[in-house]
């Protein structure tokens, strides 16, 4: 398993680089600016539009370029909510147990019962399709399984003899939060950041997918919206530069974040290192 | 009726400043027995010859006053007239003449003091050699022909030929086999009954010095440290030294390994200012260094330690826990009082879930108790994150049962063993690289490279648990709790274990309370056992006698399961 695991991290890992260096260099390498009218509607790639242009005349890869970006942001910044959120209620709870426990642990329940993408679909309905809903409502429903886990997680290690031991030789709390708590945490949060990033990253192309896209923003999903909602788009050859390659990035994403996570797996739990 | 012999601070100082005896006070009435008993080196044998006017003035400063006389600075004539008739000493080996019989050197007394005619010294010898059962017939023999036993008998008859009051016996039973040992005992005892004698017995034999004597004094670099009944000094000792010369000494009726007493005796040129064991004591404090304990009354005897004797490191008064399970209680504890001495090792034993682990945790500050209340060396213990109890918690460590739990899966040995100095403020990296190899070599761990940074996973039970307790005493603790320390381990590691507990024990001074349900285990490693029961303690006794006849029947039930080989006897066939 060890090996496995390593290439794991290391394809998922260099794939992860290299759209964050792209989302990073945008404003470099994209060879248009994304809103502007580059050239005539929907040419065929060539050696200006690599990708050729949307009915609009914009560079669709100076698009998926730019969509990186906007991507990278909701990734990094929705899984941090969740991440974030989750280990200080999670950890909280387990630290302090009683009574702030068993509420925070309904209130985990509560969220746990509202099913993301729908509740996605409705908020990005009435409260408007922005980046910043996107990330709020990932984040809000992210967090409570990252809170559950992180929580038992608390518990264990507090049981643990060797939390009692350090106790027993005169360490206070924040010795025993820095020295056993952060690194028993740590794989556990990198893990469940990659996952919420990719979850992230598929969730906002499938809102924009279903139409619930902000039509100003430059993202994977409103290319694949505006390329979806042209007329008779499979009729032609266009869906081959238009559809395919916004589909493909958020596979891509999708993909080398789920690799990376898998990677990460065996560290976030040692009881793989000692097997 | 003035005592007998009435010995007031008495001084011996031999050429090139060696103190031997630095003012010794003691009497003893007629017809009393004393033993007097210490390591070599204490000054025993010449407060023996000090008592017989072998040693004067100027050597000598003090008072030795016998049968109203005083012999220091008493003229031969004196010390001649006194000499065998009142006073008459029994050397470790008798100087016999080997070309003159045994029955002369017996008669010589006789015939010198009492200027008999030698037919008749030979018939009071022959009368003597009857009294202390040596066959007469010996006597016409030389000395190299006697045995070892028949000579120490006829030293006895010489050393009774003039009817003294006083005899002085300077390691009478040593180098002998322990039939003879028996027999002279049972003689001497016999003898000195009849005759009234008082008797002074120098001896590092506790054993014999006990049977001998009804009085005990234990001496430790020319000073008295501990004197009173033989009962209550022999059989319980206060002063830190008298303990550990009794434990340091195999008899049948300790079940334990022996224990040898840490460190040397001192140089009777350089005496350490203060306390002369303060060397050597566990429980040592800085006024031990400063000022000379005086001799005082104390637990029933006369002890010299500024603290009457050996403290009491531990102890737990009517502790009380319930836990809830299921809502309903469960009562782990019910009013347990249990205390350990300084330097004591006590077996906690009791069947499973008669609340050991839960009085150990309390013990060690890791658990609240409902009620009751835990003093650590006179102050209280808890269980708070209050800057204070955090400090007092390190003078008292747990070592759990499972190692693997006990020790972080993320750490390497060296931070894992460490870990108490990063708590502590003491830093320093070379210190705390120095003192993690000291501690991994005291529990026979290597200190290399790559032992530092193996992982948890990569070391045996064995080596964790020891591993654990190298990171147990990295905080000088005065107390040490072993929650069946060797229950997941080999019977191999199991034995390395105690060994290295039992030596930690005798070189940091150490309290041990070891926690098992193995009596097997705990006779061999401690003093005293405790005995629990549904959250009550049902006995508490000395080892050797909980071992030889438990008292209740919850310990009846332990010694019987305890494992024992007992070879199963083939029917003989017939």
């Amino acid at each position: 398993m060890r090996r496995e695991g390593r290439v794991f991290l290391w394809l998922g890992g260099a794939i992860v680089a290299m759209l964050l260096l792209v989302a990073l260099l945008a404003p470099l390498i994209s060879p248009f600016d994304p809103r502007a009218i580059a050239g005539p509607s929907l040419a065929a790639p060539s050696t200006a539009h690599w990708l050729g242009t949307n009915d609009a005349g914009q560079d669709i890869l100076s698009q998926l370029i730019w969509g990186t970006r906007s991507s990278a942001v909701v990734a990094v910044l929705a899984a941090g909510l969740a991440v974030g959120l989750g280990v200080a209620v999670g950890a909280t709870a387990g630290l302090l147990g009683g009574w702030a426990d068993l509420l925070a642990m309904r209130v985990v329940d509560v969220f746990l019962a509202v099913p993301a993408l729908p509740l996605l679909i409705l908020v990005a309905a009435l409260a408007g399709p922005s980046r910043s809903t996107v990330i709020l409502v990932i984040g809000m429903t992210g967090w409570p399984p990252v809170a559950r886990v992180v929580r038992s997680q608390t518990l264990t290690l507090a049981g643990r003899g060797y939390v009692a031991a350090a106790r027993g030789f005169g360490s206070g709390w924040l010795y025993v939060i820095r020295r056993h708590l952060v690194p028993t945490l740590a794989p556990l949060a990198v893990a469940n950041f990659v996952y919420w990033a990719a979850t992230a990253v598929v969730l906002q192309a499938g809102l924009a997918f279903l139409g619930l896209v902000d039509p100003t923003e430059v993202s994977w999903g409103s290319v694949l919206n505006r390329a979806l909602a042209h007329q008779g788009i499979y009729f032609s050859e266009v869906w081959l530069w238009w559809v395919l390659p916004a589909g493909l990035a958020v596979t891509v994403a999708a993909f080398g974040l789920a690799l990376l996570g898998v990677g990460l797996e065996p560290r976030a739990n040692p009881r793989w290192r000692r097997a | 009726m003035a005592a007998l012999l009435e010995v007031s601070d008495l001084r011996v100082r031999f050429d090139g400043g060696v103190d031997a005896l630095r003012g010794l006070s003691f009497s003893l009435d007629r017809g009393e027995a004393l033993a007097i008993v210490g390591e070599s080196g204490a000054g025993k044998s010449t407060l023996a010859h000090s008592i017989v006017g072998l040693i004067q003035p100027p050597q000598a400063s003090g008072s030795v006053l016998l049968d109203g006389r005083e012999l220091l600075g008493a003229d031969e004539q004196t010390l001649r007239s006194l000499r065998w008739s009142t006073v008459a000493i029994a050397l470790q080996s008798m100087p016999f003449n080997p070309v003159a019989s045994v029955g002369a050197q017996v008669a010589e007394p006789l015939r010198e003091h009492r200027a008999m005619a030698s037919a008749q010294a030979r018939a009071r010898a022959a009368e003597l050699a009857e009294e202390v059962l040596l066959d007469p017939a010996l006597l016409d023999r030389f000395p190299h022909e006697l045995s070892g036993g028949e000579r120490r008998r006829a030293t006895l008859a010489m050393v009774l030929a003039l009817d003294p009051e006083l005899v002085i016996l300077d390691e009478p039973l040593s180098g002998l086999d322990p039939d003879t040992k028996l027999e002279l005992l049972a003689g001497w005892t016999s003898i000195a009954g009849r005759r009234g004698l008082a008797m002074i017995v120098i001896s590092h034999d506790l054993p014999a010095a006990a049977q001998l004597a009804a009085r005990s004094m234990v001496m430790y670099a020319g000073e008295v440290m501990e004197a009173g009944a033989t009962s209550a000094v022999i059989e319980r000792p206060a002063h830190p030294y008298s303990w550990a010369l009794v434990n340091a000494y195999p008899v049948m009726s300790t079940t334990k390994d022996l224990r040898p007493i840490r460190g040397q005796p001192p140089d009777p040129r350089a005496v350490p200012p203060g306390c002369p064991f303060n060397t050597r004591c566990t429980q040592v404090e800085t006024i031990c260094r400063e000022q000379h304990p005086p001799l005082a009354r104390s637990r029933g005897r006369l002890v010299a330690c500024h603290f009457g004797g050996l403290k009491e490191l531990l102890s737990a008064t009517d502790l009380h826990k319930t836990f809830r399970s299921d809502g309903r209680p469960v009562h782990a504890l019910q009013g347990v009082s249990f205390s350990v001495g300084e330097g004591e090792a006590v077996g906690l034993i009791g069947p499973s879930g008669s609340g050991k682990s839960t009085l150990s945790r309390i013990l060690t500050g890791h658990l609240a108790p409902d009620g009751g209340a835990v003093l650590l060396e006179g102050s209280a213990l808890s269980a708070s994150w209050r800057r204070g109890s955090r400090e007092r918690r390190r003078r008292i460590q747990l070592v759990m049962q499972d190692p693997w739990d006990a020790l972080s899966p993320r750490l390497a040995v060296e931070e894992l063993v460490g870990e108490p100095l990063d708590v502590g403020s003491d830093g320093g990296a070379d210190r705390r690289q120095a003192a993690v190899a000291e501690m991994l070599d005291a529990v026979g761990l290597p200190s290399s490279g790559t032992f530092l940074r193996a992982r948890v996973h990569e070391l045996s039970g064995g080596q964790l648990q020891r591993i654990a307790l190298a990171r147990a005493l990295m905080t000088r603790p005065k107390l040490l709790v072993a929650d069946e320390p060797t229950s997941m381990l080999d019977p191999s590691e199991q034995a390395r274990l105690l060994v290295i507990l039992r030596e930690l024990q005798v070189e940091m001074g150490l309290g041990l309370v070891l926690v098992s349900h193995d009596v097997a285990v705990v006779r061999k490693v401690t003093d005293r056992v405790v005995v629990l029961d549904a959250g009550r303690v049902v006995e508490d006794g000395r080892t050797e006698r909980f071992s030889a006849a438990p008292r209740s029947a919850t310990g009846r039930r332990l010694v019987a399961a305890a494992p024992a080989f007992a070879p199963r006897v083939e029917e003989e066939e017939s």
